[in-house]
């Protein structure tokens, strides 16, 4: 076991660094509250409780994180447009009963209907964002109304029963190894690399921030905003369907009711990772680091016995606080400078 | 409850307005059932807890057998989305009212909380009968066919206990909706059931939801934080199969004796493979039959509607191919697992 004093002086340097990169400190400031956070959680789980710091355990968080991670990823991609996507617990629940369909009754192999449900995630997505680009409807109505004809489409596709009888290898996506480590969490390691890439260091990852920030000057700035806005939903719904793949996968069944409220889940992990809901602010990072630390409230909920209902009492208190050191730390940086 | 029936009787004006044809009857409350012309067609709304689950679509299974039997019946099926959903469900009763369907038979999400739809209902003159979960109070005249599921779960019990044998044994429970009365009555029968049992400890409980996913998670970190675990109760469906995805995943499966509830497939092929002991099962057809049945005798004939046990099997690998397994497990309405 690593002593937990070095990375907690990591966690506090930023506060030196920052003079010249106000831009990038204002990001970092939230990710790096929720990371302390983080980390101050960890070492208090490693000494609580036995089973925590082992590979199976952490493993196992990991495995059950990826697919709120890899939706989360989604979000904070349309939050960062100032948009904001409901559908997405729908929209992974249609893309999973999908997958599972084509495997049963189609005869599909894991791969085909990961493909498959990834391409129904992006037609979900597709939907979204002509909503918002062409039929300019607010990204909330828009896919509100996703949301429930997703859910809709889910009773309709499946008769409102569980898919089951998959074969053994449906499983792989959700539940297979390579060398050992959870092929759910190098998805989500590649996600989550290849989506903060694109945010990070390519020009349409610039225009996503600019198009947050203020659309109208994006917009005169040269910015083909209703493009750009349509492929980061459709981007976002691939996403969303590759969650609902992993989430099928590792119950081996297509379930109807999946993702009810997971929209709220996916909000929480991006809002305490420093997204905010006005638009031109978030990073991939962040919203990880917000994912797993709602993942290690549950995990160590669990793990040390506290009562189930203390744990959503715990998120809401994390979003607060995360949020509130979020903004604090934003006016002094602006003040400053 | 006035409002609803102002609003009732308002949108029944409109109705009557607009066809300006038939002569609309405004029921009242005071003259009570059996308003309904008795040999006319019925129309019964059947409402499950939440639309999605197996469970509910055999009830819907059994209420259409029963109204098929019956004849000139017709079943409307609808409920909401999600068992959590309680407001929607109020709505939807009240919406039930307003479009004056002949009776209703739903399952009650929230027992209190679900009290004054049902009294709604029957001051519109609609009579109502609950399957699987009622509501509290209930009416005297409001009849409840469900199952005994304290009884069940101390059964499930006894029967982790008989699995485990001698010795000292730590148990753990995963229950799906804390607050909801079935599963309190689950939980309390189960945890009865193991004081029953001085040599089995109850080390972890842990709710699922009603989410599959969500079982598998907690079962996981159950299994991490108890290795000594040996058995598992799991009370419902979604739990079930949560549990065993976690215990494959694990690697112990074998190890560790699951009791559950439900016979979903998935469930089915678990206790043929191995990875469960034993499921309770309930009769979700006699439970959607039995309501639709009693509701049109009620309506043609006067006859009160008496509650009843709808009753439980116990399935394990060695009696699941007899026949009453069977008419349980795959009825049909050509020989429905009910007596007549």
């Amino acid at each position: 076991m690593t002593g937990p004093s070095p990375s907690l002086d990591a966690a506090a340097a930023p506060e030196g660094l920052g003079a010249r990169l106000r831009e990038r400190f204002a990001h970092a400031a939230a990710e790096s509250t929720a990371a302390a956070a983080l980390l101050v959680l960890f070492v208090v789980l490693s000494f609580a409780s036995p089973h925590f710091l082992t590979a199976d355990n952490l493993f196992n968080i990991g495995s059950q994180t990826a697919v709120i991670a890899i939706i989360a990823a989604a979000q904070t991609l349309v939050i960062i447009t100032k948009g904001i996507d409901l559908s997405v617990g729908s929209v992974a629940a249609l893309s999973g009963v999908i997958a599972a369909i084509t495997v049963r009754d189609l005869g599909f192999d894991v791969w085909t209907a990961t493909a498959v449900a990834i391409a129904v995630g992006a037609a979900a997505g597709a939907l979204n964002g002509l909503l918002v680009a062409a039929a300019r409807l607010p990204p909330f109505i828009a896919t509100l109304g996703t949301m429930s004809v997703g859910r809709g489409l889910v009773f309709i596709a499946t008769g409102a029963v569980g898919v089951y009888s998959l074969p053994e290898s449906f499983q792989l996506i959700g539940n297979g190894e390579i060398a050992g480590i959870p092929f759910a969490i190098l998805v989500t390691a590649l996600v989550a690399v290849a989506t903060g890439a694109m945010l990070s260091r390519t020009r349409f990852g610039q225009h996503v921030y600019a198009m947050g920030s203020n659309l109208e000057a994006a917009r005169r700035a040269g910015i083909p905003v209703r493009r750009n806005l349509l492929q980061v939903y459709v981007l976002a719904g691939a996403l969303v369907g590759l969650g609902g793949m992993i989430a099928a996968s590792r119950v081996n069944s297509g379930q109807p009711n999946y993702g009810i409220g997971l929209e709220l889940d996916v909000i929480a992990a991006a809002v305490i990772g420093g997204a905010s809901l006005f638009g031109g602010q978030g990073r991939i990072a962040g919203t990880l680091i917000g994912a797993f630390l709602i993942a290690l409230v549950r995990n160590g909920s669990v793990l040390l016995g506290i009562d189930i209902h203390f744990q959503q009492v715990i998120v809401g208190l994390i979003i607060w606080v995360a949020v509130y050191f979020d903004q604090y730390r934003r006016r002094r940086i602006e003040a400053r400078g | 409850m006035s409002t609803t029936r102002r609003w009732a009787t308002a949108l029944l004006a409109a109705a009557a307005m607009t066809t300006a044809s038939a002569c609309v009857e405004v029921r009242d409350g005071s003259d009570g059932e059996g308003a309904t012309n008795p040999d006319g067609p019925l129309t019964i709304a059947v409402a499950p807890k939440a639309v999605g689950h197996e469970f509910w679509t055999t009830v819907q299974a059994g209420a259409e057998c029963a109204a098929q039997l019956a004849g000139d019946v017709t079943v409307e099926w609808d409920g909401v989305a999600a068992e959590t959903d309680v407001e929607g469900q109020v709505n939807l009763i009240q919406n039930f009212v307003t479009t004056q369907v002949d009776g209703i038979v739903y399952a009650a999400t929230d027992s209190a909380a679900l009290a004054p739809a049902t009294q709604a209902a029957l001051d519109a003159g609609i009579p109502v009968a609950m399957i699987d979960s009622g509501t509290d109070p209930q009416p005297d005249e409001v009849p409840l066919y469900a199952t005994d599921n304290r009884a069940g779960a101390v059964e499930a019990a006894n029967l982790l206990a008989d699995a485990l044998g001698e010795g000292e044994h730590d148990v753990a429970l995963i229950e799906f909706q804390p607050g909801s009365q079935t599963n309190t009555e689950r939980v309390e029968g189960f945890t009865e059931g193991l004081a029953s049992h001085a040599n089995l400890t109850l080390v972890g409980q842990q709710p699922s939801h009603s989410d599959v996913n969500e079982a598998r998670r907690v079962t996981e970190d159950l299994l991490t934080a108890n290795p000594d675990l040996d058995g598992i109760f799991a009370a419902n469906e979604p739990s079930v199969l949560g549990a065993v995805q976690a215990i494959e995943a694990a690697g112990r499966t074998g190890q560790i004796t699951v009791i559950g509830w439900d016979a979903s497939p998935d469930e089915i092929q678990g206790l043929r493979d191995g990875q469960i002991a034993a499921l309770v099962v309930q009769n979700p057809f006699n439970m959607g039959y039995l309501g639709v049945a009693n509701m049109v005798e009620h309506l043609r004939e006067g006859t009160p509607m008496e509650p009843a046990d709808t009753g439980v099997t116990f399935l394990t690998p060695e009696n699941l191919d007899t026949e009453e397994a069977q008419a349980v497990l795959e009825p049909g309405c050509d020989n429905p697992p009910v007596d007549r």
